[in-house]
């Protein structure tokens, strides 16, 4: 690593809409249009299934039924198949310029593995990669990973279940893998532990594992 | 763009010639004469034509015989990406301005953007690519071709890299 680690800026946006949430990426993409500008969204979202760039899968007659469970459907510029995001679930959207780190989409979404890997071990869940991009419990995933990379500008990214009501993945084959399941923190550790908890262990994995400083607006 | 200089060059040196033959009264060696020298330089130029083009995000352009330019992405590229599982391709006759973004590369759920090297309209997207999206990563420079598009402003091409420069470009990178 040459000289001084690189600075992201953490943005708690708390519950917000996956649209917001949309909107709010593309707000801090184009800020990197005028230098390094590094920064970590964090929040959680109302339910809500999305699908990646492969949506040949997902015809509009696979995903309406899923409207008719109260939760929303979008489409997304993302790699990854279909997933679900709701209360409960740390969406962590890291838009970072891979100039100022690797230039390497592979390193970087190994690096968001070992960050969640690190991150569910400090809490006490013994997680693992796979073949399968994402991190797993088992044969249970209990965070997915989707991202967007566009002139090494990141976004999109991941979704750590911390007490997510899992049932809202029964309706999908999660990530398109059959055969999985899906797990969070509450349920491997056999009490409740929330997005509020579960945060600071995720934010130290990051800084890390990406050699950078975090830091939060007042 | 090359191809058409030389061919430029060429018939402007045939009016010297033509003169010459005329006068010794025989025509037909003539034609036969033009077709070797035609030949020949299309060779040459064919040559000089294959050389690879390089973008900064790691795209390469070929120039073909007939002037269509070959896209795909280079081998830097493609170890970074990792495995190949999607090729999101543009529509055949869409027109693209130099660096607009014409599709994304999936591999390990990353959805990475691909940027037009030159100006112009794709005429055809690789078909294997749909079944055999990991061509891409087993031959970057051939069988795992991208799209060809026409090439609508010849002099984007010097504003490109040649192979030389643009592995001077990856060493700087990886440093």
């Amino acid at each position: 690593m040459q000289g001084s680690r690189p600075l992201v800026r953490v943005v708690r946006l708390g519950l917000v809409s996956y649209q917001e949430g949309l909107r709010l990426q593309q707000v801090y993409v184009d800020r990197h249009r005028s230098g390094p500008a590094h920064s970590l969204l964090l929040c959680e979202h109302p339910p809500v299934y999305t699908t990646g760039i492969r949506h040949q899968p997902y015809p509009a007659s696979r995903l309406d039924p899923l409207r008719l469970l109260g939760a929303e459907v979008h489409r997304a510029n993302r790699g990854g198949l279909i997933t679900f995001h709701g209360p409960g679930q740390l969406v962590c959207y890291p838009v970072l310029d891979l100039s100022g780190f690797r230039k390497s989409v592979r390193w970087y979404v190994a690096q968001l593995e070992k960050t969640v890997v690190s991150a569910c071990g400090s809490l006490g869940v013994t997680a693992t990669t796979s073949p399968h991009t994402g991190v797993w419990v088992g044969d249970n995933k209990i965070c997915a990973m989707g991202i967007h990379c566009g002139r090494y500008v990141t976004s999109h990214g991941l979704a750590l279940n911390c007490n997510t009501d899992l049932s809202w993945f029964s309706h999908i084959v999660p990530c398109g893998i059959e055969g999985k399941g899906v797990t969070s923190l509450s349920r491997e550790l056999r009490r409740d532990v929330s997005v509020h908890e579960a945060t600071p262990h995720l934010l130290a994995a990051f800084g890390e594992h990406f050699h950078c400083e975090l830091s939060e607006d007042a | 763009m090359a191809a058409y200089a030389l061919l430029r060059s060429m018939s402007s040196s045939f009016s010297s010639v033509l003169p010459l033959l005329s006068r010794s009264g025989s025509l037909s060696p003539a034609p036969l004469a033009v077709k070797t020298l035609f030949r020949r330089t299309l060779a040459s130029s064919s040559r000089f034509s294959a050389a690879l083009k390089f973008t900064d995000k790691h795209e390469w352009v070929r120039v073909e015989d007939d002037g269509i330019g070959t896209v795909g992405i280079s081998n830097f590229a493609q170890e970074a990406l990792g495995d190949v599982v999607y090729c999101g391709l543009p529509e055949v006759g869409t027109q693209l301005a130099q660096q607009d973004e014409f599709g994304a590369l999936e591999s390990v759920k990353a959805a990475s953007e691909l940027y037009s090297p030159l100006t112009g309209e794709v005429v055809e997207v690789n078909s294997l690519l749909a079944d055999k999206p990991g061509l891409v990563n087993k031959s970057c420079y051939k069988d795992g071709w991208l799209m060809k598009m026409t090439i609508a402003k010849p002099a984007e091409l010097d504003s490109l890299m040649d192979e030389a420069a643009y592995e001077r470009y990856i060493r700087s990178i990886e440093d």
